[in-house]
Order: structure tokens, then C-alpha cells, then sequence
């Protein structure tokens, strides 16, 4: 019989050092969730096909279904709980809100974070690559045209101010 | 869906990875991304107690040119191979089979041995544990009965791969590691041709290195896929063909490999042959792509029938044929 252990490790949360101690086979999105209590990252499938639960592992859109939390020790995670400024939204959730991208809204943190990447890296993306880069985000309600306008009227409007 | 608890390893030297694979040989298994791996354990099919990660193994990550060949580190993910210059200007097939394989985040993490090494799937395998507790265990699961093929004496499953068959296009060759040995073999030699046991590798053996040779010559290359979303989704049947033309525009080599439709990608010789010394505005690409599908061994046992897989092998073979004819012409113009 052997022992369970436990580890310590260190995530740079939403810009704050946060330590949990995880048993190796707990997902990131469970630790996320349950540990952390921050429930803004959504499960769905729980199997990688939806990208419901993705976050930004140093930048990068990740399934934090298909990641043990272990993996990602002393690496910087950005959730959805960590963008807006206080009570001020980030231009990428105010256009989604401005332009009906959101519906039942479940999908919407794996959206708008896989938006931002896409965003920091491309300045003005073509329609083309925003599908591109939101093809591995299902949404159920908005036929996905009202979101692929919103991610292009927030870069329009990041590449003007901040 | 909870994993199951595991002892959890990560080796700072690919030495120590190789003694621990060593020591627990069958019981462990090798996380690379885990987009392969963790996923078949969330269903049960996969039940290891030991892991050995091998994200801290940097030397094993990366891509390099030498001695004529892409030496590319196992743990390369397959952002990194799509976003490589060398690859979109070299290796067209290679590149659009990485580009096609399930969605940009899980490409950002999937690594290209774990993806050589994913295991075959089967509509009747790849299901939870609950609906195949209602079931006897078939033949993939230790049992012996088959459920895709009532009475069936073998497993059928199919090996979805995307990387493999392009790579195999190009005559790539791996390298394999085990604790004080070590080896380069074709890629075609890590395949067993049997379904329930696709892998020919043993369980402490590690691929470390994809050596993909530069080819010489006007060459041209073409992955095509046919899939129920183009967005995710695994192979339903893949063709890749590879082929270069000579100094009079005819084709002097031309390896045609056929994927997802049975328990290993082939190169079906036949079919390149086909090609050999034609004038490209000669060659009849359904009569080539019906050779192809004599390679396939197939049954119902994915997304849709058999039959309308098999009737869509020339179809995908016309399509990636053509491409790669057209990129080896645009090679000679340049």
C-alpha cells in the first residue's frame, strides 16, 4: 500500500504567489476550482474537446482539464478572474458584452482568454485567424459570429489606447 | 471524471528517466503533454501507478539541422513544429498534418512522441468506463470478444495518428532509448500492425529524436484529411503524398502513405509506383487513389461506415497527390 503524498507547489496566480499542496494526479482545473475557489474557469467535457476550461499558462492558452496541476509548478497562470482591472473590464470583455457574444455564457472565460492571446500576439488579426485561433473553443448559442466581432472590434480598440 | 492516483516522477536527465523506466517497467507510463495520456485515464483505459513527466528534460525539446537531416527533440510540441520556417518551406505534408491534429491549444501543449505514440481508437473502446462496464471486455481491453465486429476474431481499432503518416512520407527514422542502449530505426518499425497491440516499442523504451531527412531535389509534398469537424477531430482516413519531379518535369520518386485506416499507417508501395517516370498531366489520380485503398483494412467501427470511408481513400489521395505536384512545379520555377 503506498502512501498518498501530497506536494507543495507555487502558482504565480492572476499576478499574486499562491501555494497549494496537491495530491499528483489533481487536474489544474480541479485545483482552480475546488482548492482555490476560483470558478470562473468552467468544466465541461472534461476531456479536451470543448476548451470550456482554458487558461493562460505564461501567455498560452492551455486545457487546465488536460494538465495536472503539478506540471505547471512555479509557472504564471492567468483565469479569467484575473483580467479586469478592479471594476474595470478589459476592452475584450466589454466588446463581448457590447456586441451579444455572450449568451448562456459558460463558454465565455475560454473565449475572451483565448482572445487575449491571440490579441498579444496579433495586433489586427484577420477574420481568418480569430477562427482560427477560437477553433478549439465550442460555443452552443452564438453561431460564434457575434464573438469572432467582437474579437475584432477589441483589437481595434487595444491597438488605439492601451 | 477524476484521475486515478499515481506516483509522480520528473527525472532532471534523460539517464534517470531511462532507470526509472527501467525499474517499473509496465506499470508506469510516460507523460509528455498528457493530452494523450491523461484524457485515456479520465476514461480508465489507462491505469498507471507510476509517471514520469519529462517536462524537465529541455535537451529533449527543440529543433536542429544536421548531417541533412531535422533532428527534432521528442518533446517538441506541435505549436513549435508549426510555428518552424523549416517545416512550412520543406516539409508541406509534415506541416499541415501538425497544423490538423485537434485544436491550437492542445497543440500548444501535445508533443510530437506522444503523438507518435497515441494509442488506437475504436468507437467501442474509447468510451467510459460505464457504458463499457454494460459490456463484455473486448479484445483492446484484455477480453475476447470484438464489438465493433460481432464474432470477430481480432481487434480492429485504428491508429488516428496524423504525424505519422507524413513523417513516413519523407522516410523519417527515430531514436530509441533504452537504459545503456540505444537506437535509430524507420519509423514504420515502431508500428506492430496489430490493433490491440499497435506499439512496437517495449515499456521501458523512450523514443528521444525524430531525424527527418531533407530530401534532395524538386520536392512536393501533401497531408490530406478527412475528419467530421475541421476544427478538432481525429483522422478518419489520411493520405500523405510525398514525391519530387526530374529534370524533364516527370516524377522520379513518390511515396504515397495511407493513415487512420487500420492499426498502422502504410506506405503503399504499389500505389507510388504508379507514379513513377509519368508526365504529371498523365497520371490518373482515381486509379492511384483506388490502389491506395487496397491498403486499408477497415470496419465500422469509427464516426461513420467503412464503406464511405473506403470510397473517400482516392478522393483524399487525388487531393494530396495533386498539391504535391503543384508545390514540386512551384520548386522548379524558383
Amino acid at each position: 500500500m503506498t502512501r498518498k503524498m501530497k506536494r507543495f507547489i507555487t502558482l504565480r496566480l492572476n499576478g499574486e504567489e499562491r501555494e497549494v499542496a496537491v495530491l499528483p494526479n489533481r487536474t489544474l482545473l480541479e485545483v482552480l476550482r475546488e482548492d482555490l475557489r476560483l470558478t470562473g474557469t468552467k468544466e465541461a467535457c472534461d476531456d479536451g474537446s470543448c476548451g470550456t476550461c482554458t487558461v493562460l499558462v505564461e501567455g498560452t492558452p492551455m486545457r487546465s482539464c488536460l494538465l495536472l496541476a503539478i506540471q505547471v509548478q512555479g509557472k504564471e497562470i492567468l483565469t479569467i478572474e484575473g483580467l479586469a482591472e478592479g471594476e474595470k473590464l478589459h476592452p475584450i470583455q466589454k466588446a463581448f458584452i457590447d456586441h451579444g457574444a455572450i449568451q448562456c455564457g459558460f463558454c465565455t472565460p475560454g473565449m475572451i482568454l483565448t482572445a487575449k492571446a491571440l490579441l498579444e500576439e496579433t495586433r489586427e488579426p484577420s477574420d481568418y485567424e480569430i477562427k482560427r485561433a477560437i477553433s478549439g473553443n465550442f460555443c452552443r448559442c452564438t453561431g460564434y459570429n457575434k464573438i469572432v466581432e467582437a474579437i475584432a472590434a477589441a483589437a481595434t480598440q487595444m491597438k488605439g489606447g492601451r | 471524471m477524476r484521475l486515478p492516483y499515481f506516483d509522480y516522477y520528473e527525472p532532471a536527465t534523460l539517464e534517470e528517466a531511462l532507470a526509472l523506466m527501467a525499474e517499473y517497467r509496465g506499470a508506469l507510463r510516460i507523460l509528455g503533454g498528457g493530452t494523450e495520456l491523461l484524457s485515456l485515464m479520465k476514461f480508465g483505459l489507462r491505469k498507471p501507478s507510476q509517471i514520469i513527466s519529462l517536462g524537465n528534460l529541455s535537451n529533449l525539446r527543440g529543433i536542429s539541422s544536421e548531417d541533412g537531416a531535422l533532428r527534432i527533440g521528442t518533446m517538441t510540441t506541435l505549436a513549435e513544429l508549426s510555428a518552424s520556417d523549416e517545416m512550412r518551406r520543406t516539409f508541406n505534408a509534415v506541416h499541415e498534418a501538425v497544423e490538423s491534429v485537434a485544436a491550437p491549444p492542445i497543440r500548444n501543449v501535445a508533443t510530437i512522441g506522444g503523438n507518435l505514440c497515441q494509442n488506437s481508437r475504436c468507437l467501442f473502446y474509447n468510451q467510459s468506463e460505464v457504458w463499457r462496464e454494460e459490456r463484455p471486455p473486448c479484445f483492446k481491453a484484455g477480453g475476447d470478444v470484438c464489438l465493433a465486429v460481432p464474432g470477430g476474431k481480432k481487434c480492429f481499432s485504428v491508429y488516428q495518428g496524423d504525424l505519422a503518416p507524413a513523417l513516413m512520407g519523407f522516410g523519417t527514422r527515430i531514436k530509441v532509448e533504452k537504459k545503456g542502449s540505444s537506437r535509430a530505426i524507420p519509423l514504420e518499425d515502431i508500428f506492430t500492425g496489430e490493433a490491440e497491440h499497435p506499439m512496437a516499442l517495449s515499456n521501458d523504451e523512450l523514443i528521444t529524436e525524430v531525424l527527418l531527412p531533407v530530401p534532395e531535389g524538386k520536392v512536393g509534398s501533401a497531408y490530406r484529411k478527412m475528419r467530421m469537424r475541421s476544427a478538432v477531430d481525429y483522422p478518419l482516413i489520411s493520405v500523405a503524398a510525398v514525391l519530387s519531379l526530374n529534370g524533364r518535369g516527370t516524377i522520379g520518386k513518390a511515396r504515397l502513405v495511407l493513415g487512420a485506416a487500420g492499426p498502422a499507417p502504410s506506405v503503399v508501395h504499389e500505389a507510388g509506383a504508379m507514379l513513377l517516370g509519368k508526365d504529371p498531366r498523365d497520371i490518373e489520380p482515381d486509379a492511384v487513389g483506388q490502389a491506395v485503398a487496397k491498403a486499408a483494412q477497415m470496419v465500422n467501427n469509427l464516426e461513420i461506415p467503412a464503406s464511405y470511408r473506403r470510397r473517400m481513400i482516392p478522393v483524399f489521395a487525388g487531393r494530396a497527390i495533386e498539391a504535391a505536384i503543384r508545390r514540386a512545379q512551384e520548386k522548379e520555377k524558383t
